[in-house]
């Protein structure tokens, strides 16, 4: 405030009666008596009080100068009330650390930008082929090759498939997951080697690819961070390698659709295609291809020129392409996909929790505001504004969010943390989600945006209440209290229908998990270790050395105390895609080859399926004759019999699996035996698939996962069974170890994540609705103990009384869930896609969490309703 | 002054205060009672003053620098405020008349308009 206001002010008391003084002087000179002419002039003049206000105000920033005592204020009256201020923070800080938990994963997940050069550019580029739909289906060489020569829409095309080798050398053996480049993957992506020049252009040359770069983590655990490593060798598979660079630490590459390893990469090396990927085209598919856009070019255009080509090399070569297309997907969608659509649901789930505690500590305000009438309308009568009684009480509720948010972005810290704690771990690398600043700020908008929400109403109520009526009425049945009385009903409402759409949600999550938990994984995981053997090429180079060592190993382990029975697979189930070809089925129509039955392939040691648990369903198991020799044999599933050989009778049917490298052992068949039961290969909810065994003679791989089934807890064998393995092989490692129900509870995560989340959020909602409508009955209790005693005295008996209460709870609770079952009728239909074997509009989910809340608030008006009927009808008369 | 009935007094709004205390200086100087007779008395009494925006008016009108303040005797002998206009507040009022004339202009056509030519 400036000098000269500050002397105006001090005059104006002086002024303000000198021009009374005038006014009362005309009066009595217009013939009034001089004790009307005074009350008059008074009458006209309206609140002096008032008036010095408003003057002081043009002078002043106002709300800067009256901050500081309105926060005193507020703060003294939170103090004045400790129950309330605890009961509004606590509630608060709930709501807002959630949505910023919730929000940080969202941050780190979808916002920010991902760790490569102009990432909105690269896009994955993957085969779908539409007789048998897979929209993330990995890439052949000779096409890959072919794409690159035709397409003008990239700028720059790389591809990557990774496996598991052996690294030796200082320090134990160790079986490391490796990603085979294009030697401009790096490039391509934009980073900048840690260390190191990277790959070159002559690397992708034949002759001169026996160089790798490490990634951050393996460089710091295997070579303590050697700032020298560049140049130097490590061992592959017993084949030297150059390091030439070293990655940063925040740099990833893992597309978990087209790995074949399932696994993160420590390291990746160029991969140069023989001469014979390029002319003869019956190669698999296997490998993930990355591609940058061309400056301009919209991933549309790129997705219809790669529609071209694709058609035009099914024409080309039909029986390797014929139906298979091209599929473009943006990375973004490619890395979040799996996840966005949980992450929105649970970030919809906790705004409504937000929104369900800030309509209790608004109905909290308003019962307040009742017991404050008075001292409002004595502060308004006094010559307070309007405007300036809401801004008291803003600022009042600002402190409340203020305090809750700062406590509330505390919890959110210890939240992320346990949300990363659960979050299923194969799913994201979540260990970058941290609080930055753009979490921050969303925790202070959430913060403003939930104290405006709470604090308008009772502030507006407040303020607009008409000082006469409360002054007269001492606050009681005043129509501001019915109008306050009114807007806590509406809160209850609408609190209880947004808890019934949360308890939905995660009712229809539970029973969707109790039905995929149901599910038959078709082999028993109980007491089932696994663990993966790599054979090197440089000392298992031959198929009779593979076979000898793990018949070795086998028979080693089965003589280990507590092991029941050991055998081995190469790709056991649970544990990603594995191997799959095309079956020539002889009895049936011949077909060209890319119409041709697609099944798949797994091969297996002695006495596989006994040990696994799996059925024999028809026919017979590999003999031990067939185990140990090529003799074309092969067993089916229940999967593959239903679909492939639907009417006919499976056993002695031969089939040409296309699975060996060389042309002429390819085209033999192979007999099939028997049929087994069907196991869950990716995860209980997803269908088996046609699959084919062959005994471990009849295709030899050096990579297998042996599967041990102990009688007690199989890690405690952990170590018995390392020694057997070193015993054989000092330099083998053991990978991937872990037990059949550790990878069962891991395939289960993501939904049992999504679960739990939604279930405590809808908790927390109906813990907070609960509160919500036991604090309205009971404050309209207390509100209308004066009535009750009347009607007590009047011989009402106690159970009028209490079904009068409960009456209000009631239709109020009815109120709620019939607008809630609607909103949740809509609402579910989002959640249709994480659901399994439950439709969005279950009824029985339906009626189950409407009847679970029905009886939650009406326990919470029961309370109060007994209080009811306890109230002694002399006290109450004399209660005033 | 209950000359004319309650009902035909109209309060005024906040910024057509502001114009008709400029106006009510363009004669010279006057306190704040003096001002509010005057507006009274040539509106007929038809427009009170709520005198309880008067002062807040008048300060913001000192803040703004449209009029000035200084002390002077009123006319029953006692010290008072007594306010005039500055040269900014004549050029303000002469802007402010000129909106208040289209505003009055274009709602009297709407109010009342004119019969179509035959």
């Amino acid at each position: 405030m400036n000098k000269r206001g500050k002397r105006l002010l001090q005059e104006l008391d002086r002024e303000i009666r000198e021009h009374i003084e005038l006014a009362t002087q005309d009066n009595i000179d217009r013939g009034m008596t001089p004790e009307e002419a005074r009350h008059e002039a008074f009458r006209k003049f309206g609140n002096v009080t008032r008036a010095k206000e408003d003057a002081r105000e043009v002078w002043s920033l106002v709300w800067l100068e009256q901050l500081l005592p309105d926060v005193q204020l507020g703060l003294r009256q939170l103090r004045k009330n400790p129950g309330f201020a605890a009961v509004a923070i606590l509630t608060l800080a709930l709501g807002i650390g959630a949505n910023t938990a919730i929000f940080s994963v969202i941050n780190s997940v979808f916002l920010r930008p991902l760790p490569y050069h102009d990432p909105d550019n690269l896009v994955m580029v993957w085969e779908n082929n539409s007789e048998y739909p897979n929209p993330h289906n990995t890439v052949s060489p000779p096409n890959f090759i072919d794409w690159q020569r035709r397409n003008t829409v990239f700028s720059s095309m790389s591809f990557i498939f990774d496996e598991r080798d052996n690294l030796t050398g200082n320090g134990d053996p160790k079986e490391v997951v490796i990603q085979n480049v294009s030697a401009n993957f790096f490039s391509l992506l934009g980073v900048n080697l840690l260390l190191g020049p990277g790959f070159t252009t002559e690397n992708g040359q034949s002759g001169h690819d026996n160089v790798v770069v490490l990634s951050y983590g393996l460089w710091k655990q295997r070579y303590t961070g050697d700032p020298a490593i560049v140049g130097k060798f490590i061992v592959l598979n017993g084949h030297p390698q150059t390091v030439v660079g070293v990655a940063p630490q925040s740099f990833q590459w893992f597309i978990k659709d087209g790995s074949l390893t399932g696994a993160r990469p420590q390291l990746w090396s160029p991969f140069v295609f023989p001469q014979a990927f390029q002319q003869h085209k019956q190669i698999g598919r296997f490998m993930t291809v990355v591609a940058r856009l061309k400056p301009g070019v919209a991933p549309s255009q790129a997705q219809a020129e790669m529609r071209t080509i694709a058609a035009r090399l099914e024409q080309e070569d039909p029986d390797f392409d014929g139906h298979w297309g091209v599929n473009i997907v943006s990375l973004r969608d490619q890395i979040c996909g799996d996840l966005r659509h949980a992450l929105l649901v649970l970030f919809g789930a906790v705004a409504f929790v937000l929104l369900i505690a800030c309509a209790n500590v608004s109905s909290l305000l308003l019962a307040r505001a009742g017991s404050r009438e008075r001292e409002m309308a004595i502060r308004t009568a006094m010559g307070a504004s309007r405007w300036r009684i809401a801004r008291q009480l803003l600022m009042e509720t600002l402190l409340l969010a203020l305090i809750g948010g700062g406590i509330g972005v505390a919890l959110a810290v210890w939240g992320t943390n346990a949300l990363l704690a659960a979050s299923p771990r194969n799913l994201l690398d979540l260990r970058t989600v941290s609080l930055d600043l753009r979490v921050l700020l969303f925790a202070v908008a959430a913060t403003l945006v939930a104290g405006l929400l709470f604090g308008f109403l009772p502030s507006y109520l407040s303020a607009h209440s008409r000082i006469s009526e409360t002054l007269k009425e001492r606050g009681r049945g005043s129509s501001s209290a019915s109008r306050r009385a009114l807007a806590r009903k509406a809160f209850v409402v609408a609190q209880l229908s947004l808890a019934l759409v949360l308890l939905t949600g995660s009712g229809l999550l539970i029973r969707s998990f109790v039905r995929l938990i149901g599910v038959d994984p078709g082999f028993d995981t109980g007491h089932l270790l696994t663990f993966k053997i790599t054979l090197p090429q440089s000392r298992y180079g031959t198929d009779q050395s593979c076979i000898t060592f793990f018949q070795q190993l086998l028979s080693r382990i089965s003589t280990v105390p507590g092991v029941r029975s050991a055998s081995m697979e190469s790709f056991p189930p649970l544990t990603g895609l594995g191997a799959a070809t095309s079956v020539h089925l002889l009895g049936l129509p011949s077909l060209t080859p890319s119409d041709l039955p697609v099944a798949n392939v797994r091969v297996v040691g002695p006495d596989y399926f006994a040990a696994m648990g799996i059925p024999l369903r028809v026919g017979r198991l590999f003999s031990a004759q067939e185990l140990t020799e090529e003799k074309h044999v092969t067993i089916i599933n229940q999967a593959f019999a239903t679909k492939y050989l639907q009417g006919t009778n499976p056993l002695g049917q031969k089939a040409v699996i296309y699975m060996k490298s060389d042309a002429e052992s390819e085209s033999q068949p192979s007999e099939i035996i028997g049929v087994v039961g069907d196991v869950h290969q990716l995860g209980l909810d997803t269908a088996p698939e046609p699959t084919v065994y062959w005994p471990h003679s009849e295709l030899v791989m050096s990579g297998m996962t042996i599967l041990v089934r102990t009688s007690s807890d199989p890690l405690a064998l952990l170590a018995t069974i390392r020694f057997q393995v070193q015993q054989l092989d000092p330099e083998l490692p053991m990978a991937a170890v872990a037990t059949m129900d550790q990878l069962l509870a891991e395939s289960l995560s993501r939904s049992r994540f999504t679960m739990l989340l939604l279930g405590i959020f809808a908790v927390v909602a109906v813990v907070l609705a609960a509160i919500g409508i036991y604090g309205l009955i009971a404050y309209s209790i207390t509100q209308r103990t004066h009535e009750l005693g009347i009607r007590i005295a009047l011989g009402a008996q106690r159970r009028d009384v209490f079904r009068l209460v409960l009456v209000q709870g009631t239709r109020l609770t009815f109120l709620g869930l019939a607008i809630g079952m609607l909103a949740a009728l809509a609402l579910s239909r989002l959640l249709r896609t994480l659901l399994y074997g439950v439709s969005a509009t279950d009824p029985i989910t339906f009626a189950g969490v409407a009847g679970l809340l029905g009886v939650v608030a009406l326990l919470a008006c029961f309370i109060p309703a007994r209080r009811a009927t306890r109230v002694d009808p002399m006290v109450a008369l004399r209660y005033e | 002054m209950s000359t004319k009935e309650q009902k035909q007094r109209i309060e005024l709004l906040q910024g057509t205060l502001d114009l008709l205390i400029l106006r009510t200086l363009l004669w010279g100087a006057a306190h704040g009672h003096a001002i509010t007779k005057a507006i009274e008395f040539n509106s007929d009494d038809v427009l009170q003053v709520e005198q309880g925006s008067l002062y807040p008016a008048l300060h913001r009108l000192i803040k703004r620098g449209w009029i000035s303040v200084e002390d002077g005797i009123s006319e029953n002998n006692r010290r008072a405020k007594f306010y005039s206009l500055t040269r900014k507040g004549r050029r303000q009022l002469s802007v402010e008349t000129g909106k208040w004339d289209r505003l009055a202009g274009a709602i009297a056509r709407i109010l009342r308009p004119k019969p179509e030519p035959e």
